[in-house]
């Protein structure tokens, strides 16, 4: 074992030795540099690994052979030597993608860029408070230095306005150290602590302005503006080094000064961290300019870890796992960040597009942002897991709220930013260059960050019931993304096929489970099939595709709440990211983006406060929580912005009718369907039938009618056909809220019948009207008509799916609609099942505007000649078509298991559906599908032979040959009645359709902006602000204290 | 055997039916002509055309689904013929009422709708479609009132069967759901107007405007088939509030005569009042008529 005094040896010696190469040595002093950090790296690494493991103990290093208080003596435990780690490979890895700058300006930078990371080495391992201060003047010279580096004004005010304002920090730590040896009497830290000096009255005022200083150093919202003026104007490799290195050498400090004082101090930051946290992350919303945004960001992650902290005794034995996985996440990723940022050198975020040159960058961005947001299989998920859990546990909910909401705004900003990286605009001039030396140390840093994911995954308590290997499939997806996208459609449709034979075993006497599970997989392995058509590699669209249909099976088989979280963030990132690919998709993904994170938040919360007394995760705690009142309701609402239930549908339309044709049905069809089975969960948790007379049932079932009646009425207004389809999906996710909120037999095998019958049918139509729209390449139905000639297959599929989707018997529509009236009538919620009935009606002009305005009418010139929608298309719509007609002929096949499952499993013992053969029947009525559909069948044939023979002379007439007062129509266009169809409708109630919601939510982010924007002023940028507010906050602070 | 009587008997009503439905339209369009002081048609009239369209030699059609819109359209009329029970107590003149109930009836008369909608689309008139497309709105706000009152008898009987609920009408006209539950049948009856489409609610035909709207491009055996469904639904129709709201029938007079004075209600309105746009017909139903439903309703929960 090398002795770590060799860290400050190596880095020291280099440093003084670079001054004697000339200037023309900087290539050999380059790598002489590179060597000198790289032995730091061995040595942190090696006596991590061995005190880790066992082989060594924490050693003690006393310089100049004497000990305290008359030497410096440096520690290196396993913690030191985990960040003295961190930082040196920060360090090799900093230099390695700054050493072309570092070149330019000769051999002093880089022994500027060596004392800076020397400095770090011994703030992190020293034990004595003098020592400390002397190094971190060193680190802030050095910093200093380096942002100077870029050599433009704003860095040299930023630089100058950095050292004041470190100046004066320094200053009372100084004045904290007069005192700490006045009272303590030695200048050692443990020196200090075993004195037991904290109690010396006076004492607490050496602590106080020690810790104050540190914690400013931090950068704690708001005495940041000279911070964030830094990170803006440095350039991206040293904002890097600042925001990784010199921060976690900090934060560390923090950590080690903390046992210096009271109880109150882990009070003190806690306030600080979670203002820090919320505040800065706040700011960050409308922040476009992308160094300064990463600022924002740095600062907030900081503010967590001090939130962590400060929460050291309440986390207890998780919070080593808490900070670890916290802590990587912002190490890695920020500055992950930064250096892309160097590559790319664009201001303004919304440049990035430029990225998307190179693959490889853009996807170490996605991990990098995803980490800091917290997806999972990111190390902070489990670590905002985990800490969400300690504080619940304790009932610290204001806490948790917090960090849930300054995690949002974080992922809000941060995913504007990613949107404007996948799809902002890319001129086709500009070139990314990524020179080697750039991008290898982002690489290592993103690859760490799946290994820290793994080590995330086996310290969490939680982690080992998380199976890992889809999540394998999924990278090794992104291994082999070079392939053509046939090649790999079949890897994942066989991958589905295999994953669904051995699923079905485990879930097969869970007949609930088992719909669902046929609904995501057997939908995920058609809507697949369609993307046979696609030519090319398709780049980036299976590993999310997969992630998407993972997460939505996760939710089936997840044992605990855990493992249902998980599954449930999987599902929404694969999500967005098949959203997003559609052309005009950037700003509809990012609302889905806004209202799934915000969704996911609430149900974390709802999670949080249902474990609130209870010792397990399981499901079924959340029927036992102690709140139930706010569990179920944030429960309820963060699932129903998936179903989107009105108000929290206005992401949906753009979403669903943007995406690519053959994502559409899957995030219509098969995705919404996770929301209903989060809304099963929940309700089968409190209780199926005794909890029927919940409020909150009450209430969901008025917003499932008023959501079915006014998605109804929007998308009869509609000229687009996807968009007429999404608003569709909003009214029947309606009524399967509604007919869930029954909470009654009847009621939830109508809820069920409606899920397959929605799933049956909207893959259907969106597949059919996909095949449309990829072969007339236009959404508008006015500009499309008589295209039944073109593609009688997709009007037969366009049929097939209307006539199941306005309810008319003999197809299974009808079915539900059944079922419903009698659950109605059963239930007693007249009111507002006649609203539901209202609104089925008024399908009926959407469906009729659908097929006619693109299959009859008048056909126009310029689509006289398109084909057939590709047979990729039409394969699963047919298999769809089968389907349909199996549940309208035997539905009994289905609903009598769920039926039975629903009795037996006591969830809803009584008022259960009757089958007698094919007949079913309720207290009110009957019905049999089998008959209905061979009466109507056979009477149908027989006249339509009877009206074949009486009409067999007939002729077929050209276009225009019809009843027009012997004239001729001027064109198809003028002919075709379609656009704006049902004016006369909206004339009359077109005043419910009134975008109440979107002009709330509008109005609301309109405030939320102008809120942060208006508060972004207190960063003037003038530098004696900055002093007085770093002044300001120091009373407060002791004002608060004392 | 069995089976075949069965069917034998339920061809033998659609015989009666059809028959007496276009009797019955040829009765009120003489009542209607000489209300406008004209001597009008001859009773046998709706025969004539219906001999004369089924001969005509020359067809055209305009594509698959303008072929198969009538049969639709026809099959619809058909079919809620085939699932009601048409005379109370006669198990062989119930049809096939046992595969479904009121709501089967409810949303079948949509599929010849649907069919006619499709079959008049590709006709390719700008006239049909803004027949259908009024139709189609109209019609939402029409059902409105019906759905209201047919919960509410729902709720009186506890039954959806026709059968049940006519049954339970025997014994009196005291019996009958127009005095036990004035409401529904009110809000039922005004739906009714609606759906026979006779002023105020005859925008979707409107011969002065939209040359008869959906079916302005059907001709010889298409509107043949028409005319056969239109005489088969009136009398369905009234059959079906007959059912629901005025005792049913035990015999075939009876039948004929309460169907009869049912349709004869909505001719009677349209005679008196003048025709409503779109925009006019949907707000004037979902106040009044609905709330007469509401009422229906309120006064069997409370």
């Amino acid at each position: 074992m090398v002795s770590p005094i060799y860290i400050i040896a190596i880095l020291l010696g280099m440093a003084f030795m670079l001054g004697l190469l000339s200037k023309s040595g900087t290539r050999i002093a380059g790598i002489l540099t590179s060597v000198s950090l790289a032995l730091p790296v061995y040595i942190s690494i090696s006596w991590f690994i061995q005190i880790l493991s066992g082989n060594a103990d924490a050693i003690t290093i006393f310089t100049a052979g004497s000990v305290p208080p008359f030497s410096i003596n440096l520690v290196m435990g396993l913690e030191e030597a985990f960040f003295t780690s961190a930082i040196n490979i920060l360090g090799l890895l900093g230099f390695i993608y700054l050493s072309a700058d570092l070149k330019k300006q000769g051999v002093r930078a880089m022994a500027l860029y060596l004392v800076l990371i020397m400095g770090l080495n011994v703030v992190v391992m020293t034990r004595d408070i003098f020592n400390l201060f002397v190094f971190m003047e060193i680190v802030t010279i050095a910093v200093a230095g380096l942002i100077y580096l870029k050599n433009d004004n704003q860095s040299k005010e930023a630089g100058f306005k950095y050292l004041v304002a470190v100046g004066i920090i320094s200053l009372f730590f100084l004045i904290g150290i007069g005192f700490f040896y006045f009272y303590g009497g030695t200048l050692n830290i443990d020196g200090f602590i075993a004195a037991n000096s904290v109690v010396v009255k006076g004492a607490t005022i050496a602590i106080f302005f020690i810790i104050i200083s540190i914690i400013l150093e931090l950068k704690p919202f708001p005495a940041n503006g000279w911070a964030l003026d830094v990170y803006q104007a440095a350039t991206p490799g040293v904002s890097a080094l600042i925001s990784s290195g010199t921060a976690t050498a900090s934060i560390f400090v923090l950590y080690k000064l903390l046992p210096l004082g009271s109880e109150i101090w882990l009070q003190i930051l806690t306030v600080v961290g979670a203002v820090t946290f919320l505040g800065s992350n706040f700011l960050g919303i409308s922040q476009k300019n992308t160094n300064r945004l990463l600022g924002y960001s740095s600062i907030g992650q900081v503010g967590l870890l001090m939130m962590v902290i400060g929460f050291m005794p309440q986390l207890g034995s998780a919070f080593k796992m808490i900070f670890f996985s916290v802590f990587i996440s912002h190490f890695l990723a920020k500055a992950g960040l930064f250096w892309l940022s160097g590559i790319v050198k664009k201001e303004s975020i919304t440049d990035w597009g430029i990225l998307r040159g190179s693959n490889i960058a853009l996807f170490l961005f996605g991990i990098f942002l995803f980490a800091l947001v917290g997806f999972p299989p990111f190390p902070s998920f489990y670590g905002k897991w985990q800490m969400v859990m300690e504080l619940a546990g304790t009932g610290r909910f204001i806490w948790i709220v917090i960090i849930l909401l300054g995690s949002f705004f974080e992922g809000l900003y941060l995913f504007r930013w990613l949107g404007y990286a996948i799809k902002g605009e890319k001129s086709n001039e500009e070139k990314l260059q990524i020179p080697w030396d750039k991008i290898v140390p982002p690489f290592i840093f993103g690859i760490s960050l799946f290994i820290a994911a793994y080590y995330a995954n086996s310290m969490s308590v939680y982690g080992n019931t998380i199976n890992l290997i889809p999540l394998v499939f999924i990278l090794l997806l992104f291994v082999i993304d070079f392939l053509p996208a046939y090649i790999k459609n079949t890897i994942t449709i066989g991958a589905m096929v295999y994953y669904a034979v051995n699923l079905y075993p485990s879930i097969s006497d869970d007949t609930l489970r088992v719909v669902f599970a046929a609904i995501f997989l057997i939908g995920g392995i058609l809507t697949m099939i369609a993307g046979y058509s696609v030519k090319g590699k398709r780049k980036g669209f299976f590993p999310f595709a997969v992630m998407m249909y993972f997460g939505l099976i996760g939710l089936i088989e997840a044992e605990n709440l855990f493992q249902f979280f998980f599954a449930w963030e999987l599902m929404t990132l694969g999500s967005y990211i098949l959203i997003i690919r559609g052309k005009f998709s950037m700003k509809h993904a990012f609302n889905y983006m806004l209202f799934s994170l915000g969704g996911a938040y609430l149900i974390f919360l709802g999670i949080a406060m249902s474990s609130f007394g209870n010792t397990s995760l399981d499901i079924g705690i959340i029927g036992l929580s102690t709140m139930p009142g706010w569990s179920y309701t944030l429960l309820a609402i963060g699932f129903l912005t998936k179903t989107a239930a009105l108000g929290l549908h206005i992401w949906l339309p753009g979403a669903h009718a943007e995406a690519e044709s053959d994502v559409s049905p899957m995030v219509s069809g098969i995705l919404l369907k996770g929301g209903v089975f989060g809304l099963i969960v929940l309700f089968l948790a409190m209780g199926g039938e005794q909890a029927a007379s919940h409020p909150l049932l009450y209430s969901l079932g008025w917003l499932g009618a008023i959501t079915a009646l006014g998605g109804n009425l929007l998308a009869v207004f509609q000229e687009d056909a996807k968009r007429l389809l999404a608003y569709s999906s909003v009214a029947n996710l309606g009524y399967i809220l509604f007919a869930l909120a029954f909470m009654t037999n009847i009621g939830w095998l109508s809820a069920l019948t409606y899920s397959i019958n929605h799933f049956l049918f909207k893959t259907l139509l969106f597949l059919a009207i996909g095949g449309v729209v990829l072969r007339v390449k236009t959404h508008n139905m006015y500009e499309m008509g008589g295209l039944i000639k073109q593609m009688p297959w997709s009007f037969i599929a366009v049929l097939i799916g209307i006539i199941t989707l306005a309810g008319i018997p003999p197809l299974s529509g009808y079915a539900g609609k059944w079922l419903f009236y009698n659950a109605v009538i059963t239930k007693g919620w007249y009111f507002q099942g006649v609203l539901v009935f209202f609104a089925g009606t008024i399908a009926f002009l959407y469906c009729f505007k659908l097929i006619y305005s693109v299959f009859l009418g008048q056909p126009k010139d310029r689509f006289r000649k398109v084909k057939e929608a590709p047979i990729w298309y039409l394969i699963p719509q047919f298999i769809l078509i089968i389907g349909i007609m199996i549940f309208s002929a035997r539905p009994d096949l289905v609903l009598k298991p769920i039926g039975a499952l629903l009795t037996q499993s006591s969830y809803f013992p009584s008022d259960s559906l009757s089958w007698e053969n094919v007949t079913a029947s309720t207290n009110l009525g009957y019905w049999s599908g089998y008959k209905i559909m061979l009466v109507i069948g056979v009477m149908f044939a027989v006249l339509l032979v009877w009206l074949m023979y009486m009409s067999r002379k007939t002729q077929k007439v050209k276009q225009f040959n019809i009843v027009y007062a012997g004239e001729r129509p001027f064109t198809p266009e003028t002919t075709h009645f379609s656009h704006n169809m049902f004016s006369h409708y909206y004339k009359a109630l077109g005043f419910l359709s009134a975008p109440l919601a979107t002009r709330f939510w509008n109005i609301t982010n309109d405030i939320t902006h102008r809120i942060a924007d208006g508060s972004k002023r207190l960063y003037t940028g003038n530098g004696q602000t900055y002093l007085a507010v770093i002044m300001a906050y120091i009373i407060i602070i002791y004002l608060i204290m004392f | 055997m069995e089976l075949v009587k069965k069917i034998g008997f339920v061809l033998l009503g659609l015989f009666i039916i059809l028959n007496w439905g276009l009797i019955m339209s040829g009765i009120i369009r003489k009542i209607i002509a000489r209300l406008g002081m004209r001597r009008g048609i001859k009773v046998f009239q709706p025969y004539i055309n219906l001999i004369k369209n089924y001969s005509i030699r020359s067809q055209i059609s305009h594509g698959v689904m303008f072929y198969l819109g009538p049969v639709f359209r026809l099959s619809g009329g058909i079919g809620i013929f085939l699932f009601m029970p048409l005379i109370h107590g006669s198990e062989l003149w119930s049809n096939f009422s046992f595969t479904g109930d009121l709501i089967l009836i409810a949303y079948f008369a949509f599929f010849g709708m649907l069919g006619m909608a499709l079959g008049a689309g590709e006709g390719g008139h700008p006239y049909s479609a803004i027949g259908i497309s009024r139709g189609l709105a109209q019609f939402t706000a029409i059902e409105l009132p019906l759905t209201l009152a047919i919960i509410s008898i729902a709720i009186q009987y506890n039954t959806l069967s026709i059968s049940e609920i006519v049954a339970a009408q025997q014994g009196g006209i005291q019996n009958w759901t127009l005095v036990t539950n004035p409401f529904a049948t009110v809000a039922a009856m005004i739906s009714f107007l609606g759906a026979m489409g006779h002023s105020p609610f005859s925008v979707v035909m409107a011969p002065q405007e939209i040359p008869i709207g959906p079916p302005t491009e059907y001709h010889g055996t298409f509107l043949g088939i028409l005319q056969t469904n239109r005489a088969i639904l009136h009398v369905i129709e009234a059959v079906l509030y007959m059912n629901l709201f005025f005792g049913g029938a035990t015999n075939w007079g009876i039948l004929i005569l309460k169907s009869f004075l049912v349709y004869f209600w909505s001719v009677f309105v349209g005679m008196v009042f003048p025709r409503f746009r779109v925009d006019q017909s949907i707000p004037w139903l979902l106040k009044l008529p609905v709330l007469i439903g509401i009422i229906a309703i309120a006064l069997l929960i409370i």
